[in-house]
């Protein structure tokens, strides 16, 4: 049985009122979205701004209520829960969000961060509270004699860590990351992605890591999502979806990817128009406005999530007609045989001078 | 590079003197030069020093607290020995830049089409007429769509690729000789960063102008760039044609920043890390800046600060241990 089970969600957010308060427009944030994540799998959702990636990922811990739809989370009913059980139900899923620097209270330590969550669901015996706190920085790659500083004293990779050990604190099944290295200078982003491959494996977590960028996407997910205005119209297996992605926003989002690979050869689909607004989808197709392929029946009905015997589903009436999507893929061997060989040299020598501890160089107070 | 620069900065030097009285070293003599036509990428991570070299040459670093030295000579002129009226001339006329953010470089309570035409006007004078005519005639060319309309709306009515749209029109107002762009296509979802790079690309054919381009994305270089400098700790540390930048990096940090994207063409099942952490800029350490992250430190690198050298013909690395390829072979 899957951890987590989601069928038809969907939310509208009230955009405008009339004077006595009747919803005038909606924003179709989430249309009816459907998925499913294993225990210890990670489930990435994608898509550009607006497309309510972010608002599933919510809906999905019941930080917001849905207006129709059904999540079960191993087993059970999420939107029947009552309050005592909603909260028990934050001890299994948790959320780590973009950016660092907002998400961790600036007048409180490190430790009482870590602690807040021990306590507030009595997880740990107060005299071990400290104990457990030294353990959950080292799992995240620091050092347990910063519990006593202040959020700001840390870079912004060390306070993603610091998120990362606040959502582990109540070791939960399930961690949303919501753009989780988004904000991050490319250097410390791999650390971080490096460390959330590293807990799933040993703590068996599942994650649904909401981001906007394939590539790191296709680093760290086993399936995928690919949204666009409120709804999925494509998922599969990662491998699958990479090496043979069907829809032609799926194959527009991959090839606008710029390649760390000068004169690569490959051809981009670049998208005409702009992202029309979720306030008023257009009718048929939500991507008919902007698809290279689009015909008349896109205009007026919308396609069906449709399945193959493998699991890879695409929302597209021409399915059956497009064009390989061959042109469009990066060749592979993106790394010059030197290249290859440098970065394996730089990364056996970094490993092995990192063994006493990840990064923890920063101790040092930052300028305020 | 073969042609006579258009742009050559020599020595920069910037140093930011703050209210404790510390002082921070944030750009520690830096040599770059573009040429007309050329594409030169400013690569580096937050506080490397990109900023603060392109606000240099722009001369929009506060008088009061940074000290700046060295030259940057620009069409014969040294702009760091030129009066402020003459670099008002030249800012967004043979000079002009892009910022990241489009939603706060546009005034809110203007119609772009008054933000273009005050820049026409500025600076080619001619009537208001004429330049409302250019102004149409710019926006179509960055492909705004009916943009004898859009001319009279506000900025907010317009989406975020549109308004990064409208900041190069303004820029290509007067037709700059150098275009700086810094994180040109970092707020922009990547469709439409696609369209914002292949418009820059178009218009680099078009025009001729020397680019510079500062961001902390390896692709969006490799894919517009035709020479990159990678820089640390407010130093260069690596110059270099841009294949062969990405095929044969001379300095263990690029070989450390290309290590560490997840990337599309390459599958690696553990990204590379650089660890530790850029080093405190008010005192910066006595020898190589990257020496404390760097997994091929020897003792004499912590020692003496380590030259900018020419590896091969055009490819410079600030490290005494390249070519790094002997360090593999």
């Amino acid at each position: 049985m899957a951890l987590l089970e989601v069928e038809g969600l969907v939310k509208h957010f009230v955009a405008e009122r009339s004077l006595l308060g009747r919803a005038l427009a909606h924003v179709k944030a989430v249309d009816g979205v459907s998925f499913s994540l294993e225990a210890g799998k990670t489930l990435a959702l994608v898509g550009e701004s607006g497309c309510g990636k972010s608002t599933v990922s919510r809906l999905v811990l019941r930080l917001i209520e849905p207006d129709a739809g059904s999540v079960r989370f191993d087993g059970r009913d999420l939107l029947s829960l009552d309050a005592g059980a909603l909260r028990a139900f934050r001890r299994e899923a948790q959320i780590i969000f973009q950016d660092p620097y907002a998400s961790l209270n600036p007048r409180m330590t490190v430790g009482q961060i870590l602690t807040e969550p021990l306590a507030l669901h009595d997880l740990v015996p107060q005299a071990q509270r400290r104990e457990r706190v030294a353990e959950l920085l080292r799992l995240v790659g620091l050092e347990p004699r910063l519990s006593r500083r202040y959020p700001h004293e840390f870079s912004g990779g060390q306070r993603q860590r610091i998120a990362i050990a606040r959502a582990l604190a109540v070791e939960p099944k399930l961690i949303v990351c919501d753009e989780p290295v988004s904000a991050l200078d490319v250097s410390i982003r791999s650390q971080i992605l490096n460390l959330l491959r590293e807990l799933q494996d040993r703590l068996g977590l599942a994650y649904i890591f909401v981001s906007h960028d394939l590539a790191v996407v296709k680093h760290i997910a086993d399936h995928v999502a690919v949204m666009n205005l409120g709804q999925i119209v494509e998922t599969a297996q990662a491998d699958a979806l990479f090496a043979a992605p069907r829809h032609p926003y799926s194959r527009a989002l991959l090839s606008a990817i710029p390649l760390p690979q000068p004169k690569a050869k490959r051809t981009t689909v670049l998208l005409e128009g702009e992202i029309p607004s979720a306030l008023n989808p257009p009718a048929g197709c939500r991507f008919h406005t902007r698809c290279p392929f689009v015909i008349e029946r896109c205009r007026t009905e919308a396609p069906e999530l449709v399945p193959d015997s493998a699991g890879h589903a695409a929302a597209c009436h021409r399915i059956a007609e497009l064009p390989s999507a061959d042109a469009i893929l990066p060749a592979a061997g993106g790394f010059s045989p030197e290249l290859a060989k440098l970065v394996a040299a730089f990364s056996r020598k970094t490993e092995g001078a990192a063994a006493s501890g990840v990064g923890i160089q920063g101790a040092t107070p930052t300028t305020t | 590079m073969n042609a006579i620069p258009l742009i050559e900065i020599r020595d920069l030097r910037i140093r930011f003197h703050g209210d404790d009285g510390r002082v921070t070293h944030a750009v520690d003599g830096v040599d770059l030069s573009v040429a007309n036509g050329a594409t030169l990428g400013l690569v580096g991570e937050s506080g490397c020093g990109k900023s603060v070299t392109s606000l240099a040459i722009m001369g929009l670093l506060p008088k009061q607290s940074a000290e700046i030295s060295g030259a940057i000579r620009f069409d014969g002129l040294d702009l760091l020995q030129t009066p402020d009226q003459a670099l008002r001339d030249l800012r967004g006329n043979r000079l002009a830049m892009i910022f990241q953010e489009p939603m706060t470089s546009l005034n809110p309570s203007f119609t772009i089409g008054d933000q273009i035409i005050e820049t026409i006007l500025r600076h080619r004078g001619g009537s208001r007429k004429s330049a409302r005519e250019r102004a149409i005639e710019l926006l179509r060319r960055v492909h705004i769509p009916s943009p004898e309309r859009r001319i009279d709306e506000y900025p907010h009515k317009l989406s975020g690729g549109m308004r990064q749209r409208v900041m190069i029109a303004m820029a290509l107002a007067c037709d700059p000789r150098l275009l700086i762009a810094d994180e040109p296509t970092t707020a922009l979802d990547v469709t439409l960063q696609a369209q914002i790079l292949e418009l820059m690309r178009e218009l680099k054919a078009a025009s001729g102008a020397a680019i510079i381009l500062i961001t902390h994305d390896l692709g969006v270089v490799a894919e517009v760039c035709d020479e990159v400098a990678v820089m640390y700790a407010g130093e260069i540390v690596e110059r270099a044609p841009v294949d062969e930048l990405f095929s044969a990096p001379q300095h263990p940090y690029t070989v450390g920043l290309l290590g560490s994207i997840p990337r599309l063409d390459h599958r690696a099942e553990q990204l590379a890390t650089i660890e530790g952490m850029v080093p405190n800029m008010a005192q910066p350490p006595a020898g190589c800046r990257f020496a404390a992250r760097c997994p091929f430190v020897l003792d004499a690198c912590t020692r003496a600060p380590p030259p900018l050298v020419e590896v091969s013909p055009g490819h410079l690395s600030r490290c005494i241990r390249a070519p790094l390829e002997r360090l593999v072979s």
